[in-house]
């Protein structure tokens, strides 16, 4: 089946009643579906993907959210925040003799009787926010799909321009009220009852602390998935949805009537912000994204050798002079930039390369400091900038933890999606006390950089998630809360030649890094037997080399070879790596 | 009701009606199990078939929240009477077909609706159970019957104490079902409503019988089935059936007084109505006075004392850590208790919960125009059974389950564990293969991971009836270089072990390691906080950076290492904790790193009184072999470039590694026999001879009677490896060995108490211990010649001349320190500085 006798854009619901009412014509009993379905999400999937019809499909953002009709097909772009657990609904029931389904739908279209047949599917709840720390330059421009849809929104595109779409600070009035649950809303009482209402504020109230950005501009969303095996989604991992904006935005459940439901607090939306605040969303077809997705024009290109060696010289030059001609502090930084955990022995991760920059003094920073900051901000998709005091860490709540009045996982600043990267600014650290609650973060801070984990606060538990994310260490001596793999103490000696850099020059980066650092690794036995005589030569030389130090190398070899876009370590680059290592311990004496 | 129109029997009659699958047909709807109900109640009531009035409280509740009325009451028609046999000749063709391997004894059965369940072989099956059924007699025929009769059933007795206690319940063990009737577990457990019902049924009949004037009501609950789901695989097929789940309690409902008969009276004369039972979960309050001579309208009011109220919870159940995937959330789910239940478990505890998987579709109010299609699941809680670990552990003295975030009744492991960690047991390589788990990605170190894995099974402890008590656990402290691993071993046996503490020396007060006593700043009391080595009381507590403490607080942990117990005398608080911990701790040597040139005691440091305590004090140095080197640069290597699941095939997993801690820890007891405890003896009289060398005591660490124990404590950890009941010669050796390599003994040179560093980093190679020899010989051949006994002494460069000369080769005054070395060692000679004396 398929082809393009559905309007699948604009009535995607329909598809999928039509298909299922020819699958159904086939069998007798819609339990004989293999766990509900019926071939209507391959039908999606070959529609999008094979038929590259993906990028018609409208984005959902807080500006888009006006004038996307419901029912229609639209995609998200988010990470899992929480996962809400499972939902049972009516999957198909009978009305008189005929099959409908509900799939894909809250609300059937025709009344079930209380008599009906049934058959109870299972769907997945996922609570979505924009991946935390997204730049503004990884966003995801919505003027492709708009001028699809021109005809009645117009008017709404001359209110946001181009430019506003790339300005960092999207704080526009209007668009306020779609992204968060703002007060406005509960003056203008146009809440049908009082119950309601009261209820919302509360929740109003709570939903602030929830988004892991407070910012006016993000869009929550609660992806409804179908059929899709648990190991698939994970908690903070970077998804595209597409599918279908829930139709009634009105609808709440109204619990005047029901006796045992109200005492039911399990329900997991009872404390949810209403629908208008954060809509619903019904899954069709997901996929996993990486740094690559969120390249604007994202050229599928093969990543030629001299191609990558013409960037990566270009990018080296660039970090150089921002970094104030520290040529060594440049080439650490771009391999720090291209770091990612490949892969986990026991608790150790392996492939991480945090970088702590010292001498970083009161008047370093105040040069250096914000450009190193926009820099990276420029260069990768989400960034964070963590500037640590002991007010900050006596109150911030870094751990993500469960709240059970609410039912809901208060992120926090350390829930970041696969492949953040942060800077912690640790220059502005006076001496001071820390409280049990800093001491709690100090120790969440160190096993960040020492394991990769975060522990998750479930009141009655704890759990250590893994997460990846680039540490980049700034402070004046060696950080003792950051134990960072390299310390390279920062030489600057030019003042700052900011250089112009243009858009193609940067986007060419981003590619670059997105890229390069999903290439795969090998060693050949020769080169293996190389490293290992020379492991066993250093240690001989020098004893108080340990593991680590020896590891560091290793990945350090990994990540320049990487840089140059090969996939296996030459003697060429091993011998950088040590004598980049060198330079470095220099530096140290 | 709109099924009403449909064909009464169900039966095989009706072909859509009947799955032709008897019972493997799933019902995957609680729409279709509702109707189920309803025609199966309809089915059972023209037969009069009935239950007794109290047992409607049971399902009353929940089957109101479905959308169909609820089976209990249609069933509650005729009060009362006792089942009588089915007069419905509908039935009579499904009892021929519907003989799916159980005898039917009754021509005429009633069946529950859409399965061929015949009431009357349910009804019968259990009534055989309750009564024929005895432990360790699975099956019993008519005969054995006969010569039982005389020993009651285990349900009977149980029965007649419930009867003597007033008891509202009787706990009926799936096992104990299972065992008895496989098709009735398998009955029960799909349609747990029906079959409960039966149950409940049949056990007021049995009560009855036996005392007939009890009026309570007996509800079955079953628990330990034979399966457990966890609560991420619960899925739409498992509605309306029997699960069992465990999990971890983490909010409770307040008590909901839940009406089930309400009383009205009339306002205008006074008169009162007949308890008015709850409907679908509603009173309907009677619109007029029935009394015929008032008959007022709308005059009624509720008299809320003389209502009947059950009480009613909500539970709100959340998955363990362990059975959460990687990049999962913890699942909840919600319990529904009754009577009770209510209030059997409070927040943050462990519990295991049998009970009907539910579903029911969310209320919507009659102004909605829309139907919600989504469901809420809950379970109908039948049993609930505390898993929590501090009780059940109290008593035993070395009783620790090292697993982390286990359920304690996972220690009580099912015999097909015990029966594999046996098997393990057994293997003769087990103590290395064990080794070998111990934090397989640290380097080398074979020695350490031996002696930490005897802290974790740890020897007995022992109480004399005098009073005096010997600990069990087995102390260990590591000194090394930096960069050894020490940390990561610790942070390893951390968290091994769930009552481990972990703390950094430097960070680490007296009164923090200990107790201390704070003002509670709401009532101004003083109150008693403990610290980490009370916390880590029946742990390891894992101290790091040792040497970084401050002597105050070291000196606390003299008590806790070997009296294990913390004492306190302050703010009027004089009270003794217990402290029953084993110490791990870390320390480097005095200079940061170990200086060749002083002696092993200058090296670590650390007072004798504290350094006798532990049992094990490793000297782990970093050594310049270029073995080991190599061997790390290959781990790394393959660390970062091969697949790290490739590599270590042959260690136990981290769980088959705690089970098998905490099973023999819990289990194996071993004890010393007279053999091994005369070689003890012997040893320790070697050791101590050793240690009291002339000129030597204050340079090495002298055996004392604290040694013998460590010994013993050894020798019963390595037994207990094995899982034998008996220590072993093997054992008493490889105990005195590890105390030996701990200290880096072999390479210790007893007259001035430094180790060798050669010794160490190269090893002795057999042309050098022969080279070596040769050089004892010559210089004992020189001495003898150039030495009186109680002669005058010699100066070493003396000596070095003159062997010059009598070998005609150049020879290095360390060989020559050497040699002379061993032979004081011999007591051949002594040495006072650089003069030599024959002695």
């Amino acid at each position: 089946m398929g082809g393009p006798q559905y309007d699948f854009l604009s009535n995607p619901l329909g598809a999928v009643r039509s298909t299922f009412e020819k699958a159904m014509a086939s069998v007798s009993d819609p339990s004989s579906f293999n766990s509900g379905d019926w071939g209507a999400m391959d039908l999606f999937t070959n529609f999008l993907f094979d038929q590259s019809h993906h990028f018609q499909v409208p984005v959902l953002t807080p500006a888009s959210m006006r004038w996307i009709k419901p029912n229609t097909l639209v995609r998200f772009r988010g990470m899992i925040q929480d996962m809400l657990g499972n939902e049972f609904y009516v999957g198909a029931y009978k009305d008189g003799a005929v099959w409908r389904t509900n799939k894909f739908m809250d609300v059937s279209q025709f009344p079930i009787g209380p008599s009906a047949d049934t058959r109870i599917w299972e769907r997945r709840l996922l609570y979505c926010v924009p991946v935390p720390g997204l730049n503004s330059w990884a966003q995801i421009s919505s003027e492709a799909v708009t001028d699809q849809c021109m005809g009645w929104t117009s008017e709404q595109r001359e209110k946001r321009p181009r430019a506003e779409a790339e300005c960092s600070d999207m704080t526009v009035s209007s668009e306020e009220d779609q992204g968060s649950p703002s007060t406005k809303k509960m003056r203008e009482g146009e809440q049908p009852s009082l119950a309601s209402q009261s209820r919302e504020s509360e929740i109003a109230s709570s939903s602030f602390s929830l988004a892991p950005v407070p910012e006016g501009n993000s869009l929550h969303c609660l992806v409804k998935v179908y059929d899709s095996p648990e190991s698939e989604l994970k908690l903070n991992e970077i998804f595209e949805f597409v599918g279908i904006l829930a139709s009634d935005p009105e609808i709440q459940e109204d619990n005047v009537d029901n006796d045992l439901s109200n005492e039911f607090c399990e329900d997991p939306l009872r404390h949810f912000p209403p629908n208008k605040v954060v809509p619903r969303f019904h899954c069709f077809v997901h996929r996993k994204l990486a740094a690559q997705d969120f390249l604007q024009n994202n050229p599928i290109i093969e990543p030629k050798l001299d191609m990558v060696k013409g960037i990566r010289e270009a990018l080296l030059r660039h970090l150089t002079a921002v970094l104030g001609n520290d040529d060594v502090a440049a080439h650490f930084m771009l391999l720090h930039l291209l770091s990612k955990v490949h892969s986990r022995v026991d608790s150790l991760a392996v492939g991480k390369l945090s970088l702590n920059l010292t001498c970083f003094s009161k008047e370093i920073v105040s040069i250096f400091g914000n450009q190193l900051n926009v820099v990276v901000k420029n260069l990768m998709p989400f960034t964070h900038c963590i500037p640590l005091t002991v007010e900050y860490l006596n109150t911030a709540s870094l751990a993500p933890k469960k709240n059970y009045d609410i039912n809901r996982l208060e992120t926090g600043a350390l829930q970041l999606a696969e492949g953040s990267h942060l800077i912690v600014d640790e220059t502005k650290l006076e001496a001071g006390t820390l409280n049990s609650l800093g001491v709690e973060n100090a120790r969440l801070l160190n096993n960040l950089v020492e394991w990769q984990k975060v522990e998750y606060d479930f009141k009655y538990y704890k759990m250590d998630m893994t997460t990846d994310v680039q540490l980049l260490v700034l402070s004046e001596g060696k950080s003792n809360i950051l134990p960072a793999d390299v310390i390279v103490p920062f030489r600057p000696s030019a003042a700052n030649c900011s250089e112009a850099v243009t858009a193609e020059a940067l986007e060419a980066w981003r590619w670059y890094l997105a890229t390069v650092r999903q290439l795969p690794h090998s060693i050949e036995s020769e080169m293996q037997q190389v490293v290992e005589n020379d492991l066993v030569a250093a240690r001989q030389a020098d004893r108080s080399l340990n593991a680590q130090d020896l590891s560091r190398w290793l990945t350090m070899s990994r990540l320049m070879s990487l840089s140059f876009g090969e996939t296996s370590l030459s003697l060429e680059h091993w011998q950088m790596v040590k004598e980049l290592d060198r330079l470095r311990k220099e530096r140290l004496k | 009701m709109a099924s009403d129109s449909s064909p009464i029997n169900n039966g095989p009659s009706s072909p859509d009606d009947s799955p032709s699958s008897p019972i493997g047909n799933t019902f995957s709807s609680p729409g279709d199990a509702a109707r189920r109900n309803r025609r199966r109640g309809r089915s059972s009531t023209p037969s009069a078939f009935d239950t007794p009035p109290v047992h409607r409280s049971r399902f009353a509740a929940a089957a109101d929240a479905t959308p169909t009325p609820s089976r209990s009451r249609q069933r509650s028609g005729g009060a009362g009477r006792p089942p009588v046999t089915p007069t419905s000749t509908d039935d009579i063709p499904a009892s021929s077909e519907g003989g799916d391997g159980f005898d039917m004894d009754d021509a005429r059965p009633t069946f529950v609706w859409g399965t061929n369940i015949s009431v009357e072989d349910v009804n019968d099956a259990i009534q055989r159970f309750l009564r024929d059924f005895r432990e360790a007699s699975s099956s019993q025929n008519d005969d054995d019957m006969l010569q039982h009769l005389h020993t009651e059933g285990k349900y009977e007795k149980l029965i007649k104490q419930v009867i003597e206690v007033e008891g509202d319940s009787l706990d009926v063990d799936a096992h104990d079902v299972f065992e008895h009737d496989p098709d009735l577990y398998t009955k029960m457990v799909r349609y747990p409503l029906e079959v409960l019902a039966i149950f409940d049924l049949v056990l007021m009949n049995m009560v009855s019988r036996i005392k007939p004037m009890f009026e309570k009501h007996i509800q079955t609950r079953i628990f330990n089935l034979k399966s457990s789901t966890t609560m991420r695989n619960l899925n739409p097929t498992d509605i309306e059936r029997m699960v069992s789940i465990k999990g971890m309690i983490i909010r409770c409902s307040s008590i909901i007084p839940e009406i089930r008969e309400a009383i009205f009276r009339c306002l205008v004369c006074g008169n009162c109505t007949d308890p008015v039972a709850v409907e679908r979960g509603r009173i309907t309050e009677p619109t007029i006075c029935l009394r015929e001579e008032c008959q007022s309208r709308n005059s009624m009011t509720l008299l809320h004392n003389r209502c009947r109220f059950t009480d009613k919870q909500i539970v709100r159940l959340q998955e363990t850590p362990d059975e959460i995937p990687e990049g999962g959330t913890p699942h909840t789910v919600s319990l529904l208790m009754h009577d009770k239940l209510v209030d059997a478990g409070k927040p943050g505890d462990r519990v295991e919960v049998t009970g009907i998987y539910r579903a029911m579709s969310v209320r919507i109010g009659a102004t909605q125009r829309t139907v919600k299609s989504l469901f809420k699941t809950y379970i109908d809680c039948l049993h609930i059974k505390k898993t929590d670990k501090s009780r059940m552990l109290v008593d035993d003295a070395m009783d620790i389950d090292n697993s982390e975030g286990r359920n304690p009744e996972e220690v009580h492991f099912d015999e097909e564990r015990v029966g594999q960690l046996k098997e393990l047991s057994k293997q003769p390589d087990i103590y290395e293969r064990l080794t070998k788990s111990l934090a397989p990605n640290i380097w080398e170190l074979d020695d350490v991971k031996k002696g930490l894995l005897c802290q974790l099974f740890g020897g007995n402890a022992l109480k004399l009836a005098s009073g005096a008590s010997f600990r069990g656990d087995i102390n260990i402290l590591l000194v090394g270089d930096p960069g050894t691993s020490k940390s990561q071993l610790l942070q390893y046996i951390h968290k091994l072990s769930p009552r481990g503490i972990y703390t950094s020396g430097r960070g680490s007060s007296a009164v923090g390691l200990t107790a201390y006593v704070t003002k509670d700043p709401e009532t101004g009391e003083t109150v008693l906080e403990s610290g980490a080595l009370v916390l880590s009381d029946r742990g390891i507590c894992c101290i790091d950076e040792f040497d970084k403490m401050s002597d105050n607080a070291r000196s606390m942990l003299h008590e806790v290492m070997e009296q294990q117990t913390v004492s306190i005398a302050k703010a009027g608080i004089i009270a003794s904790l217990n402290a029953r911990t084993s110490v791990l701790a870390c320390a480097n040597p005095s200079g940061s790193r170990y200086n060749p040139r002083l002696s092993v005691i200058d090296n670590i440091h650390l007072p004798p009184t504290l350094l006798s305590r532990f049992d094990l004090i490793y000297l782990i140095l970093d050594k310049a072999d270029e073995q080991t080197d190599r061997r790390l640069a290959k781990h790394i290597v393959s660390l970062h470039f091969e697949n790290p699941e490739s590599m270590e095939q042959d260690v136990m997993d981290i769980s088959t590694l705690t089970d098998y801690v905490s099973y023999a820890r819990k289990h194996i007891h071993p004890q010393l026999s007279d053999e091994v405890a005369e070689e003890l003896t012997r040893g320790y009289v070697d050791i101590r001879r050793r240690g009291n060398f002339p000129g030597s005591s204050k340079k090495v660490i002298t055996a004392t009677p604290r040694q013998l124990e460590s010994l013993i404590r050894l020798s019963e950890a390595l037994a207990r490896i094995r899982f034998a009941e008996w220590v072993e010669r093997r054992d008493v050796m490889e105990a005195f060995r590890l105390l030996e390599v701990a200290m880096q003994q072999s390479a210790t040179d007893h007259a001035t108490g430094t180790i060798d560093m050669d010794l160490i980093t190269t090893g002795v190679s057999a042309s050098e211990r022969m080279r070596r020899e040769a050089m004892v010989q010559a210089t004992r051949n020189i001495i003898m010649e150039k030495i009186q006994i109680g002669g005058p002494s010699m100066r070493l460069l003396e000596l070095l001349e003159e062997l010059k000369q009598s070998t005609g080769s150049e020879v290095q005054l360390t060989d020559l320190k050497n040699a002379v070395a061993t032979l004081a060692s011999e007591g051949f000679v002594t040495m006072h500085g650089e003069s030599v004396k024959r002695s």
